[in-house]
């Protein structure tokens, strides 16, 4: 970071950092909205040192923060959903039974600190310089997915960790880049729009590989041909998490040491980006105590949130692999859905990307072998095996996807398939039951049953009476 | 082994006068009998003392020295294993020294036959025995060896050394290669499909008869494929622009013909011999090794046999991607797979049914999925036409994964266990 820099500096030769430095804004191919400009626009800073000098003093620093909340609560329009939270966890204590209410709302109240956690990240990244805030990126960019999966994992409820990361795979994917690619489309109708093929099709490569990593315990588990039945899947799953860990971490180096200017966007988009992107709105501190607050917040709100699901799923009536697979994502994913398909109707495709299929590849390379050594860790049995349907629905989408990316043009009707693909997706799962929850078809069978018995046998008394008549 | 140069046809025409100025007259006065004790002596030296890969060659008869005097089938195992590796190599070198006298065609034809005659000739021993899922497993691990493994070495070393750019190679042969494994891929999976959906007419009969005829079938397209490279077609095969220069001296370096051509037969015949004679030992020692190193036989089968057939092939690539010779570097890993997959493995189906053997296509479930990923994974990375270090250490990783898969499968044929989907 030069500090040195006169304040005076001159449009032109801040375009022509600019250039250097925008070659660094893709390869972080971050989910979250892209690293901002990495050598911030000095006197900016200066000039927020020499805020950040004046707030040391008491006064100032209750003046500071109050800035501070003022610009990261107040800002956001999404933030009006803030409330939610604190009513779902009114209404946990409350009802008991109302389940499916403290899910939802739970769900909705999470969403604006998903987004707000996105942003900090961004402006943290801006302040630590290109490596390091791709490093951010690509770690804290899927950090809602990872908390949700880590309370999950500490209840037990494997499948359901399973499920919410494949879904937010599958949304990504499909849904995500889909809308961008279909709005992009519409905005820009008159040509198809382009973006950097490299970028996509190494993703592309990590997300076959991620497929394989995922197949060989399912296909080992479904035809029975493990060494030690329960046992052996758990030990591949726990040496093929390392593997695609270690893959993971030569991405990140790849992408940020060795091969940055393969990922440079395409031409137009150079000027532009550099403009917007200046601004950091909160000192470097300011951002890691939001980090800090916001993670703690949606912890607590997952907390709620996952304990929700089992009884959401019975008073809404829908399958649990239905609320893991599409609804939980829906929440991790609003605001890069949001800032994808903005980027996508500015021209920008190589943004949208890297938010959607970065934070794909982020998932199933980097998340969900970490959630499998957490568990080690934890002493949880979770694997790899995400069970057969599931393993073919991500093998199936990671080829669509990856052939409609191969090109390098997108236009609207590339995004309406990915949109009309992801509806199928969601329509199977509305109607798949996990095998694992047989227990729980019984259970329900039985209180069904029961529930017959019981209207019956008060129809053989009502029968009975009326014979005595 | 094979020069690839020769299998995309865009080869020299032979004449082994060049640099070994006094071949010719040498030739004419070994017809006398000290001259061809001399050539004899001298042909030894070359072949078999000047390579170091040939320190391992008293491992052969090490091996068969263990079979008969111990029961530790283990050692046996790896000491065969040791022991056919430097004569699998010189079985390349002897192909290619005889495909410089023989013309590009029969060069080519040479070169694809007996590229993986180690395999064959692994496979044809096994056969022998009755051992099915043997051979299957085999020449499964030889393709996943070579696509992955052997090219993700060749990627990743060729990577680091020249780490400021792609390294490029001929897209259009990578995609043939790629068309023909996806078209493998799918002549072993209905016969897998089918009898795992339980839905065969025949049980039993039905696979095999399918087989059969999927293999006549891929031999066919194996032929085609062969006549369309080796015949007029092939000038689109030709190397990337830069290395056609460089391929003149790549030709002078090549077209020493350091044996004579009747040597270079005998020395064909010799070692063939050789390698029947350990490969017996060798496949009557995996069973035993298997218990004795507490591994499963798939492991044993799938990843530790093709190492074997694989080591010559796999250090010359490596070389020729650090050379920047990606062409070269992805005929002998793609070309071995490709011709493993629709020549080697249709072949010994035939040679099966000559035989009186039931080998059949079905590799059982696991092991079609696994060749079927692989492919996939391999034709996606190819697609593009360049290597860098990190696609070369994902297809390492994803060979580990493959491998660690393997090490906790046991064949559910093996067990006995008649399971139902």
């Amino acid at each position: 970071m030069m500090v040195a820099e006169k304040p005076a500096l001159g449009f032109q030769q801040a375009h022509a950092e600019g250039e250097d430095e925008l070659e660094l804004a893709s390869p972080a191919g971050s989910p979250a909205p892209p690293p901002r400009k990495m050598h911030s626009l000095d006197f900016e800073h200066i000039g927020s040192l020499a805020a950040v000098a004046e707030s040391l003093a008491p006064g100032s620093r209750w003046r500071r923060a109050l800035t501070s909340v003022r610009v990261v609560i107040f800002q956001a329009k999404i933030n009006v959903l803030l409330p939610f939270g604190p009513l779902a966890i009114m209404l946990h204590y409350l009802s008991g039974t109302h389940q499916g209410w403290v899910f939802l709302f739970s769900l909705i109240g999470i969403t604006p600190l998903a987004e707000r956690l996105g942003y900090a990240t961004e402006q943290l990244a801006c302040y630590t310089g290109p490596t390091v805030g791709g490093l951010l990126n690509a770690t804290f960019g899927n950090a809602t997915e990872m908390i949700i999966s880590i309370y999950a994992l500490k209840n037990g409820m494997i499948r359901v960790v399973q499920q919410s990361l494949l879904g937010s795979i599958l949304s990504n994917m499909l849904l995500v880049l889909g809308c961008a690619f279909f709005a992009g489309g519409l905005v820009h109708s008159n040509r198809d729009q382009v973006f950097n093929k490299a970028s996509a099709v190494v993703n592309s490569g990590l997300l076959l590989m991620a497929v394989l990593g995922l197949m060989f315990p399912a296909v080992l588990h479904f035809t029975h041909s493990e060494a030690q039945y329960g046992k052996s899947e758990v030990t591949l799953s726990r040496f093929s998490s390392c593997i695609m860990l270690v893959a993971y971490a030569s991405y990140l180096f790849f992408q940020l040491k060795s091969h940055r200017s393969m990922y440079s966007p395409i031409g137009d988009e150079e000027e532009a980006t550099e403009e917007e992107e200046d601004e950091n709105e909160i000192t470097q501190w300011e951002a890691i105590c939001w980090l800090f607050i916001l993670t703690i917040w949606i912890s607590i709100l997952s907390g709620y949130l996952v304990d929700a699901i089992q009884g959401a799923s019975e008073s809404l009536n829908l399958p649990v692999a239905f609320i893991s697979v599409i609804l939980l994502p829906i929440v991790g994913n609003a605001a890069e859905h949001a800032s994808a398909i903005m980027f996508a109707m500015k021209n920008k495709l190589d943004i949208t990307l890297g938010v959607a299929i970065g934070s794909s590849t982020q998932i199933s390379m980097f998340v969900i072998p970490f959630c499998v050594v957490i568990g080690w860790m934890m002493g949880q049995e979770m694997d790899l095996n995400f069970q057969l349907f599931e393993t073919a629905t991500l093998f199936i989408t990671v080829l669509v996807v990856a052939f409609m990316l191969q090109e390098g043009t997108s236009n609207y009707f590339k995004g309406l398939m990915l949109i009309l693909c992801y509806l199928i997706v969601a329509a199977s799962f509305f109607v798949h039951v996990d095998p694992d929850a047989s227990k729980y078809i019984v259970y329900c069978f039985v209180r069904c049953m029961r529930a017959n018995w019981i209207k019956i046998d008060g129809l053989v008394e009502m029968q009975e009476l009326n014979h005595l008549d | 082994m094979e020069t690839p140069q020769i299998e995309m046809g865009g080869f020299k025409v032979n004449s082994p006068q060049v640099p070994n100025g006094g071949l010719r007259p040498t030739v004419s006065s070994s017809w006398n009998s000290r001259g061809t004790v001399e050539r004899a002596l001298k042909s030894i030296r070359i072949v078999v003392f000047t390579s170091k890969l040939n320190l391992l060659m008293p491992f052969g008869p090490a091996s068969i020295i263990l079979h008969f005097t111990t029961r530790r089938h283990g050692l046996v195992f790896l000491f065969s294993m040791l022991g056919i590796t430097p004569l699998a190599e010189r079985l390349g070198y002897a192909t290619e020294q005889l495909a410089i006298y023989t013309g590009p065609t029969v060069g080519g034809l040479l070169n694809a036959t007996f590229g993986n005659a180690t395999e064959m000739i692994i496979a044809i021993y096994a056969l022998k025995n009755g051992m099915i899922r043997v051979v299957q497993q085999s020449l499964l691990g030889s393709i996943l060896s070579n696509m992955l493994l052997v090219l993700g070495c060749a990627f990743f070393a060729g990577g680091i050394v020249h780490r400021n750019k792609d390294q490029v190679f001929s897209k259009a042969t990578a995609v043939v290669n790629s068309g023909l494994l996806l078209m493998a891929v799918m002549g072993l999976m209905f016969p897998a499909v089918l009898h795992f959906t339980h839905s065969e007419v025949r049980q039993g009969a039905s696979e095999v008869a399918l087989s059969r005829f999927s293999s006549c079938i891929m031999l066919v397209a194996y032929a085609s494929y062969l006549y369309f490279q080796i015949s007029g077609r092939s000038n689109i095969y030709s190397p990337i622009g830069n290395e056609e220069a460089p391929n003149e001296d790549t030709v002078e370096e090549d077209e020493e013909a350091e044996i004579g051509m009747w040597e270079a037969v005998t020395w064909l015949a010799v070692l063939t011999l050789w390698v029947s004679f350990l490969s017996e030992y060798l496949v009557n020692a995996i069973e035993g090794a298997s218990d004795s190193l507490n591994l499963p036989v798939a492991f044993i089968s799938v990843i530790l046999l093709p190492i074997v057939g694989n080591a010559a092939e796999h250090a010359s690539a490596i070389m020729f991607a650090m050379k920047d010779k990606l062409d070269i570097t992805l005929g002998v890993a793609i070309g071995s797979s490709t011709q493993i997959s629709m020549f080697v493995i249709p072949f010994c189906v035939v040679i099966g049914w000559m035989m009186g053997q039931k080998m059949d296509l079905n590799f059982q479930l696991f092991e079609t999925a696994t060749l079927f990923i692989t492919v996939l994974v391999v034709a996606f990375m190819l697609q593009d036409g360049t290597a860098n270090y990190l696609k070369g250490l994902m297809l390492i990783l994803c060979y580990l994964i493959v491998a660690a898969s393997f090490f906790v499968h046991v064949d559910p044929q093996s067990s006995e266990y008649d399971f139902h989907s």
